[in-house]
């Protein structure tokens, strides 16, 4: 059974097919002002990716905040219940998901079997986003896919100590300022997002082993503060960013 | 259903109602800010009781005098009374609840307008053998100043005839609210929303007619045709003023089957004696209702009756409607959150202001807990 499985988020729109067992092909676009234009667009693409006709395709689901405009889905489902049916998929192993988008994050539980227990979202503010980088990166003339590996080379991070984005990019600026080195200011703002991340996953209470899923997972250098606030090991998937598309097609392969 | 357009009216408009109510009776009318407002005296007085719920608009006024760990609900109350936006009213009742309204309260009267301006002093602990005598003094007080606030003189006669008028009132909320547990789908949530809010508005008489219409259309509306795989939810917390919420939830796949709001069943929940002494019998049901986390009545009271609120009405699961800035309610969630878990009954925590968060975070909340329900 080959399905389809559609994640329209707030910056990029997911696709991913998946034949059984296997992925066979994923497409990330941005989803830019129609939600309903980057699911047909994101779907076409994917297709094309995959060699494969529109008859093909056995089942579609959505999901992500634009799961209600891809009208040509057979259901959808919220980006919880998908990125947990993706991690699961990914390793049946995993007890709880870290999932930062674009405007939201978000913590899951799993039990033994994928079923998610408990979930709690940060969904008021913009810290610990993936919108949150896209500002700080603006604010320090880096290409957000260096901020990992910049990082890295810092010995001793900055302090960031404001919990919103707006001031935080202030505090940026006077970092910039006060001449702090570009890595030791993208460390600071990577462990920033650790801090706030963290102290939403506390409410819930980790188990591991963990998964970091969404775009922001691309970023190492939040993966590594996230794991050493939480004192343990995340895993990082190649599909992190596409994990909720994947999960998608795979409730629609249940359906 | 027409008459749910009568209450929306009110609900949406309640100020224009209430000028118009005072114009046609000349009825005074007297603002209150919580559940705990013997509103039995204030209609025995010839007055209409009627509970103030603030505003979420452009609130610019109350800042001034508010700390910024205060909820919007006091926040908007105050806004309202220093916008002149209520000189309809002839005074405010505080009850002495919770902390905020308490300040509200102090800030009222220096600073809004000044009409009358009563602060009902209540026991905090609901559970001692003084609290009853202490709670009956208070209602006696309460009568005298009120008394002399509108310059009339309350009869014990007019006070039984109030609660004659209230049982029947609270009796048939009761009513419409178990009618609806069983056959959600004759009544949406976001209608019995706007009566329970128009309830603590609208000239009661009027109410009492309009609800016992509504009560027997619900009778006998044909039984339910819920579908199995509705999930029945339980609200609790302070208050809700987001009809919204209750589409969101039918959209999802759930229903709310009760809850525990002083905007829903604490409001109506309890009937009074009324052979006993008025005033006694108005006091005794504050003393066996369940209680607001303000007041105490044992530690773990609370949780124990919202237990078996779940069970009586078969739930599947519990929101937590917390009021940011709301400290009584954020005391009590954690026990309440261990105690829920304990009987293994799922909960999800709903941080909001007066203003809801975004449309869409909130609807994939919901939608996530009803599908793991």
């Amino acid at each position: 059974m080959i399905t389809a499985g559609i994640d329209i988020g707030s910056i990029t729109a997911k696709a991913a097919i998946v034949d059984g067992g296997k992925i066979i092909a994923t497409k990330i676009i941005f989803t830019g002002y129609n939600a309903e234009l980057a699911g047909q667009k994101v779907y076409d693409e994917v297709l094309i990716e995959a060699g494969l006709g529109k008859t093909a395709i056995d089942k579609i689901v959505s999901t992500g905040y634009g799961r209600n405009a891809v009208g040509f889905a057979d259901k959808s489902f919220t980006e919880i219940m998908a990125h947990a049916a993706g991690a699961y998929f990914l390793n049946p192993l995993i007890h709880s998901i870290i999932d930062i988008g674009g405007q939201d994050s978000k913590a899951i539980l799993l039990d033994d079997k994928g079923k998610v227990k408990n979930f709690v979202m940060n969904d008021k503010c913009a810290a610990g986003t993936g919108r949150f980088l896209e500002v700080m990166a603006r604010a320090l003339e880096v290409n957000l896919d260096d901020f990992g590996t910049m990082s890295q080379k810092s010995a001793s991070p900055s302090k960031i100590s404001s919990l919103c984005t707006v001031f935080a990019e202030s505090e940026v600026i006077s970092l910039i300022a006060r001449g702090e080195k570009r890595q030791d200011i993208i460390a600071g703002i990577h462990e920033s997002i650790a801090a706030r991340v963290s102290s939403m996953l506390a409410r819930i209470g980790v188990q591991k082993p963990a998964m970091i899923t969404g775009g922001v997972a691309r970023n190492s250098g939040v993966v590594l503060a996230l794991s050493k606030k939480l004192d343990m090991e995340m895993e990082v998937s190649p599909y992190a960013q596409v994990n909720g598309a994947i999960g998608a097609a795979i409730l629609a392969a249940a359906l | 259903m027409e008459k749910f357009t009568e209450f929306k009216n009110i609900v949406t408009d309640p100020y224009t109602y209430c000028r118009k109510y005072k114009e046609e009776t000349g009825n005074k009318i007297v603002g209150f800010t919580c559940s705990y407002t013997p509103e039995e005296i204030i209609y025995a007085a010839g007055a209409l009781p009627f509970r103030l719920f603030g505003t979420d608009e452009g609130i610019h006024r109350a800042d001034m005098h508010l700390q910024s760990y205060c909820c919007s609900l006091v926040r908007g109350i105050l806004e309202e009374g220093l916008s002149g936006r209520l000189d309809f009213i002839n005074g405010v009742v505080f009850p002495h609840t919770c902390d905020s309204i308490q300040r509200l309260s102090d800030i009222w009267r220096l600073n809004v307008t000044p009409k009358f301006h009563i602060d009902l002093v209540l026991p905090v602990k609901l559970n001692t053998t003084s609290a009853r005598q202490y709670l009956i003094d208070v209602m006696e007080k309460f009568k005298k100043d009120l008394e002399s606030a509108l310059g009339v003189k309350i009869t014990d006669a007019a006070l039984s005839d109030a609660i004659k008028l209230y049982n029947q009132i609270r009796k048939l909320m009761m009513k419409l609210y178990t009618l609806r547990a069983q056959k959600p789908e004759t009544l949406k949530g976001r209608d019995l929303h706007s009566i329970i809010k128009a309830a603590m508005i609208m000239d009661r008489q009027l109410l009492l007619k309009t609800l016992s219409d509504i009560v027997e259309q619900t009778q006998k509306a044909p039984a339910s045709k819920m579908k199995p795989e509705t999930k029945k939810l339980l609200l609790t917390g302070g208050i809700c003023s987001h009809p919204d919420i209750y589409d969101i939830i039918e959209n999802a796949g759930g229903v709310v089957v009760w809850d525990d709001l002083c905007t829903g069943s604490r409001y109506f929940e309890g009937i009074l004696d009324e052979k006993a002494p008025p005033l006694e019998a108005i006091a005794q049901r504050y003393l066996d209702r369940d209680i607001c986390p303000a007041k105490h009545a044992g530690l773990t009271d609370r949780g124990e009756s919202l237990v078996q609120m779940v069970r009586q009405h078969q739930a599947d699961g519990v929101v937590f409607m917390l009021l940011k800035f709301c400290d009584p309610h954020a005391f009590d969630y954690p026990y309440i959150k261990e105690m829920l878990e304990r009987e293994n009954i799922p909960c999800m925590l709903l941080d909001m202001e007066e203003q809801l968060p975004a449309g869409g975070q909130l609807q994939t909340r919901f939608e996530t807990f009803i599908q793991i329900l």
